[in-house]
């Protein structure tokens, strides 16, 4: 087993909250005399977490795990569950408020694409900035710097500011100089959902060589689960800046995703009052139900899926309506768009559903966007993303390895027959 | 397993720790950020770097009607224009380096919440920028002034020209110090931004920029005195201009409380530069 390259030794982190006003003052003042003059120590224990208090909050509470060298690893973590904060703590942006982080190498951080690019410079001088204020030396820069300008493939614009830029171009050259850091230690926050995905393709292909090939630590946050599965060997979860899973990546993201699932795969109002709508129509519930056949418990490739939903139809008078339910990419683009029957609906709860068959979806994260057609064809009411999914990666025997390409993955029977075969 | 680590992040940072051998490390990004400053500011403007040129010439004018002509401060005996430019340009010195600088933070805040590099390396490029910008004002002075000195005779260098380099240095000494302690300060509490710019005002007022110090009242004069940037002005105006006297304690009071309050400045910024981020 390789050598630890990063200790994160009892890390703890606070953040005050409040308003800023004018007890500010006096408070931090306050604080100053305890703490500098009087010596009193107040000690923050980040267990006697109190709901209740306002005034501060722990991002992180006691985190304590190894990072190892050549170790591609991954945070999963709903919003808010101090992914971020840890980032920032071990690419040194924040300093925790107890606990101490032990490292080898250097480390860069790269928690925004295209972080310091000056809109007014070309993009020759950005990439020179840019991969400075990342941590790399000038010359290393300037010796790759016609690999990082072939990797965006803008050459044509290089000599261009880089405001005139289209935004798929300017986060192209962004990441471009990202990629090619020369560090021990690379830090990636939620930034491999960038431009096309032709150029997505390319930089995960670029990510994973980092530590197949060159035996780089990388450390990922991510929602993108399929990502993090592709990329990663180790895995952590984190659950209100606790330390819930640690191990292998596939396993923790399994567990992470079979947990996820309830609160995403269903929304319930039980009364129309309070129920996302408009004087038209009232949502009741809409719910994504997989048909499980197996043993595991979240969604892969081969799971049918039903799509349920319930509404309450609120008009004064009886409407034809249809309604269209768009399945889309977490790019925004739509996978299908299927369309009800055209019924008369009256004053009441109507329900509705749909079912999508298993070995149909590839792999992704898929949203439901419901629309209300009346009889004009107008929208009565959209209710976007109504619910979101995952679909994991399933392979069998028949395609091992490689991305699989396509927005749907259906097993269409393919008949290979030999006809005729020549005598050597 | 023995694991040496190479560094070590703790909760609490020390004081006196200026991280020196890292800013080195770090001065190619420096020089980029310097380079940034100066090119990034004129893109796209008319007059491009004549502006830096045009600045202090019409300030100067300004003070020159205002001052010579209707309110009529003396000058010492010395050339109004050279005068009030020599003022302008130690006093836009000192007021750019700080008035850019106490912004470190405020104005980095979106890159210093994604990526660590030194910190210092953000009000020393503005120092920089700010020494390169007065470099070539100072050109235009030397112009203006060796015509005055050849064709009219009307003035003469004295030795404390010598002074000159010094006296600037220690503007910005002063500029930065100064700049560093209300960075650290205005992460948190705003109210200093409207203080500062109010607070620089006044503090002009008190400063010989306008006039010679030799028409404050003798009852004030030591008060006057201590104000570290009355000894840089009238000491570059002794050396140019050959007017006003300068007592030698004060050049040295000046320059020592510049010096402090760099020092002041420096440990505080070292010593809060990553926590501060917390609280803007």
């Amino acid at each position: 087993m390789s050598k630890p390259i990063l200790h994160i030794d009892r890390i703890s982190k606070q953040y005050q909250l409040g308003v800023m006003g004018s007890g500010a003052l006096k408070k931090d003042l306050q604080a100053w005399w305890n703490k500098q003059v009087l010596h009193k120590k107040e000690a923050p224990d980040p267990e006697a977490y109190d709901e209740a208090n306002r005034d501060y909050i722990w991002a992180l509470r006691n985190l304590d795990f190894k990072i190892h060298e050549g170790d591609s690893f991954g945070i999963v973590g709903n919003n808010g569950s101090g992914k971020s904060t840890l980032l920032k703590i071990i690419s040194r942006i924040s300093l925790p408020t107890s606990g101490t982080i032990h490292g080898r190498g250097r480390i860069a951080s790269l928690l925004e694409v295209g972080t310091g690019f000056h809109p007014e410079l070309t993009g020759r001088e950005n990439v020179l900035l840019n991969g400075q204020i990342l941590g790399m030396q000038k010359k290393e820069v300037l010796a790759k710097f016609d690999e990082i300008v072939d990797f965006s493939g803008i050459e044509r614009f290089i000599d261009t500011p880089v405001k005139r830029y289209s935004s798929g171009m300017y986060v192209r050259l962004a990441f471009s100089v990202a990629a090619h850091l020369q560090t021990d230690i690379l830090i990636i926050d939620e930034v491999l959902a960038v431009g096309d995905v032709d150029f997505q393709r390319k930089c995960l292909k670029k990510m994973k060589s980092l530590s197949t090939e060159k035996g780089k630590t990388v450390i990922f946050v991510s929602h993108h689960m399929q990502a993090l599965r592709n990329l990663c060997n180790k895995a952590i979860w984190l659950e209100k800046g606790k330390l819930i899973e640690e191990g292998a990546a596939d396993t923790v993201i399994n567990k992470y995703l079979s947990r996820e699932k309830v609160e995403t795969l269903s929304q319930y109002y039980p009364n129309p009052e309070s129920a996302p709508g408009n004087e038209w129509i009232h949502i009741k519930q809409v719910a994504i139900n997989p048909k499980f056949n197996t043993q595991i418990s979240y969604i892969d490739t081969r799971t049918p899926l039903d799509f349920e939903f319930s509404f309450w139809f609120m008009g004064q008078y009886p409407e034809n309506t249809q309604i269209l339910i768009g399945f889309y990419q977490l790019t925004g683009e739509c996978i299908f768009e299927l369309c009800s029957e055209v019924l008369k609906v009256e004053k009441g709860l109507i329900d509705g559903k749909c079912r999508i068959p298993g070995t149909f979806l590839n792999n992704g994260y898929y949203y439901v966007s419901m629309h209300f057609l009346n009889r004009e064809q107008d929208t009565m009411y959209e209710f976007t993303a109504s619910v979101a999914f995952d679909v994991v990666d399933y392979r069998n025997a028949k395609r091992p390895y490689g991305k699989w390409d396509g927005a749907v993955r259906p097993d269409f029977p393919v008949e290979l027959s030999q006809v005729s075969f020549e005598k050597p | 397993m023995a694991n040496e680590w190479e560094w070590e992040l703790q909760a609490e940072k020390k004081w006196f720790q200026y991280g020196l051998v890292e800013l080195w490390r770090c001065r190619g990004l420096l020089q980029s950020f310097v380079r940034k400053e100066l090119t990034a500011g004129y893109q796209q403007t008319i007059m491009g770097v004549f502006w830096l040129v045009i600045q202090p010439l019409l300030t100067t004018l300004f003070y020159f009607l205002v001052f010579s002509k209707i309110v009529k401060v003396s000058t010492d005996g010395a050339p109004p224009l050279l005068f009030y430019m020599s003022g302008a340009l130690l006093w836009g010195y000192f007021s750019d380096c700080f008035t850019s600088t106490m912004y470190s933070f405020l104005h980095n805040a979106h890159i210093f919440n994604k990526v660590y590099f030194p910190r210092l390396i953000v009000p020393l490029s503005m120092v920089i920028t700010h020494s390169v910008r007065t470099g070539i004002q100072f050109i235009l002075f030397l112009i203006i002034y060796v015509n005055y000195w050849i064709f009219d005779d009307a003035v003469h260098p004295s030795n404390y020209i010598w002074l000159v380099p010094v006296m600037l240095f220690f503007t910005a000494l002063l500029g930065l110090g100064l700049g560093m302690i209300v960075a650290v300060f205005m992460a948190k509490y705003r109210d200093l931004e409207q203080l500062m710019n109010f607070m620089l005002r006044l503090f002009m007022f008190v400063t010989p920029v306008v006039y010679p110090a030799s028409i404050v009242p003798e009852k004030y004069k030591v008060l006057f005195w201590c104000n570290p940037l009355t000894p840089v002005i009238e000491t570059f105006r002794l050396g140019f201009l050959h007017g006003g006297t300068v007592d030698n304690f004060y050049i040295f009071t000046g320059m020592a409380s510049s010096l402090l309050v760099f020092f002041i400045g420096l440990t505080l910024f070292k010593f809060r530069e990553i926590k501060v981020m917390d609280t803007i």
